[in-house]
């Protein structure tokens, strides 16, 4: 783990983050994470007053993180001030919705299909883009009932693990969430949905550090036990399980006890392509492909990359009969969340985007495939090619599911 | 399939690490490389000094190691010129000569040429580079060096706000990713360098762009551009680095990026397993042998107790034994006086390194 309190005085200043940031790549003025991060919190520590909008401009993508030699967590330093940032009026009302995907997903499930057809009407967006500043070029994803349930125990002697669906699968994509249980069923887990909250990254990210304490709080409640029990927790989308896996973004610090059942937690989560490869790498993964014919192009997410669990589902549907697949390995895609929503960032979070879907399109593949929802939403609407989780390709591969 | 399981795992992507993971691969290795961070050599201007060469332990050696290394970076599209045999004097940032064995092509043609009109190009608003002061200073040093050349200073100014200060950093990021900007900087560059042979600027052509697209650009041009190696990080340097790595990439190494290694693990002697420190829990590689290219004063990595390096490259504790007999150790890890290393001695182990893995193939398996 980056030792937090002494990380800053590990800054050199030698400007490798800002090798590596997508947003200092296509806007001019942007001063970078070294200058948001490490230079700002000196002052910031010595309550220097260095409020700037620039922060709101961080997409969150750890890739600062990542290249630094001496391991300062540039990105959360930039959270923080993000957290202490002012923002007007209107835009500081929209964030507060974009901080709670959990209650915006339990409004648009009362009635998901209203919601659906509201949503999609170009005068509604063109009103929300008035009002609440919200991008009417990009579509709110379709909401469906939430329905996603514990299935009937698969078999009495499976190792048991807990699945963290997060807001998308929850409230947009039960579906997914079905294809996720069947898939572990496949390889002998038996599967418990956990009652959990939204795991806190869009709290974060909107600047809202007391929602994502309480986020964090709620989701450690919810889970404690059965890690307590030997459960492992496995997050499908790669961004919930970045925030398992550092504890809640250490939202939780101040509270010892608390702190240490989120260690808990973090040190048995695991991202189920990770999960997968492990079992592939014992030798018990199930291998029981349908040989298929399918070109794929995989898209590592920004919070896949900062796991540093390598590239499972890379190498776990290489092993299908017949699939081809390229990792594109073209940055991030921009969307960031709710960044590419935001009216003053669109642009911003397309020209980040464009590599990769230049790639995408040199590529030409059947189907693109991202562990990340948002990474999805992006990439469909910035080139023409379908996007799915890698999941549903691995469960249609097997014979047995598409016999049965 | 277990893919967790390398035939070498290398830990550290400078010089030697880069190297090594090459190497390997050469060697039909399946190979991982685990890295925080590019290494020092980004650190530097980007080239390679001869110091140090004469320590070298075989010049045969070391001439196939410099070759090996030279053949993969034109592949990857960063050829590196020159040889050990001469040392050709290149500008600095200051406006002196520096002697340099080996260089990126953009650095490595900005030797002083009497016969050559050359101009030093600036950018207005750039930090730390002074076109005024280089010119005056290089046509003195070049005097000095026996050369006579004379070097006249231009400064061109970009329309896009860079904000303050402008750095090589961002122009070279824009240089990558912006057709507009790339159509802006010909037309700035095509008036300064009127009457002119040869400009020298900032190193700043590209993080990424290979040596295909900076030709493409000097072509366009229609004059021969060199860079000059800026503050660090230099962007020639990061260039080289950046296709190396991506071209490693390519061959099939598996690239760990971001968390350092935790531990090391030991079966029977042998070094079998290493733990990254990824968030939450840490990651195990399983490896039948292990390239360590950590750099300078990491020897607190395995406890503290390594002294020197046996004649193939494994550490030695104080007592004379060895840690384990599938460990080797690349580039300057057990840094003091008396080891230290230049640039060429990196590539040197590197490669041995990965040979040396190569060596242990089968012997170790972690099972």
């Amino acid at each position: 783990m980056r030792p937090d309190d002494f990380a800053i005085d590990n800054c050199l200043k030698c400007s490798l983050c800002n090798t590596v940031c997508p947003v200092l790549g296509v806007h001019p003025q942007y001063p970078g994470p070294k200058r948001l991060g490490p230079e700002l919190e000196r002052m910031r520590r010595e309550g220097v007053r260095t409020d700037t909008e620039w922060v709101e401009y961080c997409l969150g993508c750890h890739r600062c993180d990542l290249v630094c030699p001496s391991q300062v967590n540039v990105s959360e330093m930039i959270a923080r001030a993000k957290a202490e940032h002012r923002k007007p009026l209107v835009r500081g009302l929209r964030d507060w919705w974009f901080a709670r995907p959990g209650l915006i997903g339990l409004l648009a499930t009362i009635l998901p299909a209203i919601s659906n057809f509201a949503l999609s009407l170009k005068v509604v967006r063109l009103l929300m883009s008035k009002i609440m500043l919200i991008e009417p070029r990009h579509m709110f994803p379709a909401y469906s009932r939430p329905d996603l349930r514990t299935p009937a125990p698969a078999g009495k002697d499976r190792p048991r693990v807990l699945l963290f669906p997060g807001c998308f699968i929850r409230y947009n994509q039960p579906d997914l969430g079905r294809t996720i249980i069947a898939l572990l069923e496949q390889n002998g887990f038996a599967v418990e949905v956990a009652a959990s909250e939204c795991c806190g990254v869009p709290a974060t990210a909107n600047g809202d550090a007391t929602l994502a304490r309480a986020l964090a709080r709620a989701n450690v409640k919810a889970m404690t036990h059965q890690v307590e029990s030997g459960m492992r927790v496995v997050a499908a989308c790669s961004s919930c399980g970045h925030r398992l896996k550092t504890a809640f973004g250490g939202t939780l610090e101040e509270d010892k006890k608390l702190a240490a059942a989120a260690q808990k937690i973090a040190a048995n989560t695991f991202d189920l392509g990770e999960l997968l490869m492990q079992q592939s790498n014992a030798g018990k993964l199930n291998t029981r492909f349908q040989p298929t014919s399918l070109k794929l192009a995989y898209h590592a997410p920004c919070h896949q990359k900062s796991q540093g669990i390598g590239r499972p589902w890379y190498h776990l549907l290489r092993q299908i009969p017949g699939v081809t697949i390229e990792d594109l390995d073209s940055g991030c895609c921009g969307m960031s969340g709710t960044y590419g929503f935001k009216q003053e960032k669109y642009d911003v979070s397309m020209a980040v985007g464009h590599d990769l879907f230049e790639s995408i399109n040199t590529a030409q593949p059947q189907m693109v495939t991202t562990e990340c929802a948002t990474c999805q939403f992006q990439i469909e609407h910035g080139t023409a090619f379908k996007t799915i989780h890698p999941a549903e390709v691995m469960l249609q591969a097997y014979s047995e599911h598409r016999a049965g | 399939m277990e893919s967790n399981r390398y035939d070498v795992v290398v830990v550290g992507a400078g010089l030697a690490g880069l190297t090594a993971a090459a190497a390997a691969v050469q060697q039909n290795l399946k190979a991982a490389l685990v890295a925080t961070g590019p290494g020092s050599f980004v650190l530097g201007p980007g080239w390679l000094t001869t110091a140090d060469i004469a320590r070298a332990g075989s010049a045969q050696e070391l001439k196939e190691a410099i070759a090996f290394f030279c053949e993969k970076s034109l592949f990857a599209g960063c050829s590196l010129e020159g040889d050990l045999s001469t040392a050709r004097p290149l500008p600095t940032l200051l406006g002196d000569f520096q002697r340099v064995a080996l260089a990126p092509s953009s650095l490595w043609k900005a030797e002083p040429r009497p016969d050559t009109s050359s101009a030093v190009i600036g950018v207005r608003g750039l930090s730390s580079f002074d076109e005024n002061f280089m010119a005056a200073r290089l046509s003195e040093c070049s005097h000095a060096l026996g050369f006579s050349c004379a070097y006249a200073a231009r400064q061109i100014s970009l329309s896009r706000n860079f904000g303050v200060p402008v750095t090589t950093l961002r122009i070279a990021t824009y240089f990558d990713r912006d057709p507009e900007f790339r159509a802006e900087l010909m037309d700035a560059l095509r008036s300064a360098a009127q009457g002119f042979a040869r400009v020298l600027l900032p190193g700043m052509l590209g993080l990424h762009s290979s040596d295909h697209q900076i030709a493409q650009f000097e072509h366009d041009l229609g004059c021969s551009i060199c860079e000059v190696p800026t503050l660090p990080p230099s962007v020639p340097g990061l260039r080289v680095f950046h296709r190396l790595e991506s071209y490693l990439g390519k061959l099939g190494i598996e690239l760990f990026r971001g968390y350092p290694v935790q531990s090391f693990e030991f079966h029977r002697d042998a070094c079998t397993e290493l733990r990254i420190a990824s968030p939450g829990h840490s990651m195990l590689l399983r490896a039948e042998s292990v390239v360590l290219a950590t750099g300078r004063n990491s020897a607190e990595l395995l406890g503290n107790d390594c002294v020197r390096l046996d004649e193939q490259m494994r550490p030695l504790t104080s007592s004379g034994a060895l840690v384990a007999p599938n460990l080797f150790i690349a580039g300057s890890f057990l840094s003091n006086a008396e080891t230290s290393r230049g640039d060429t001695l990196e590539i040197l182990t590197g490669y041995r390194a990965g040979n040396l893995a190569a060596s242990t193939r089968g012997n170790y398996a972690a099972r």
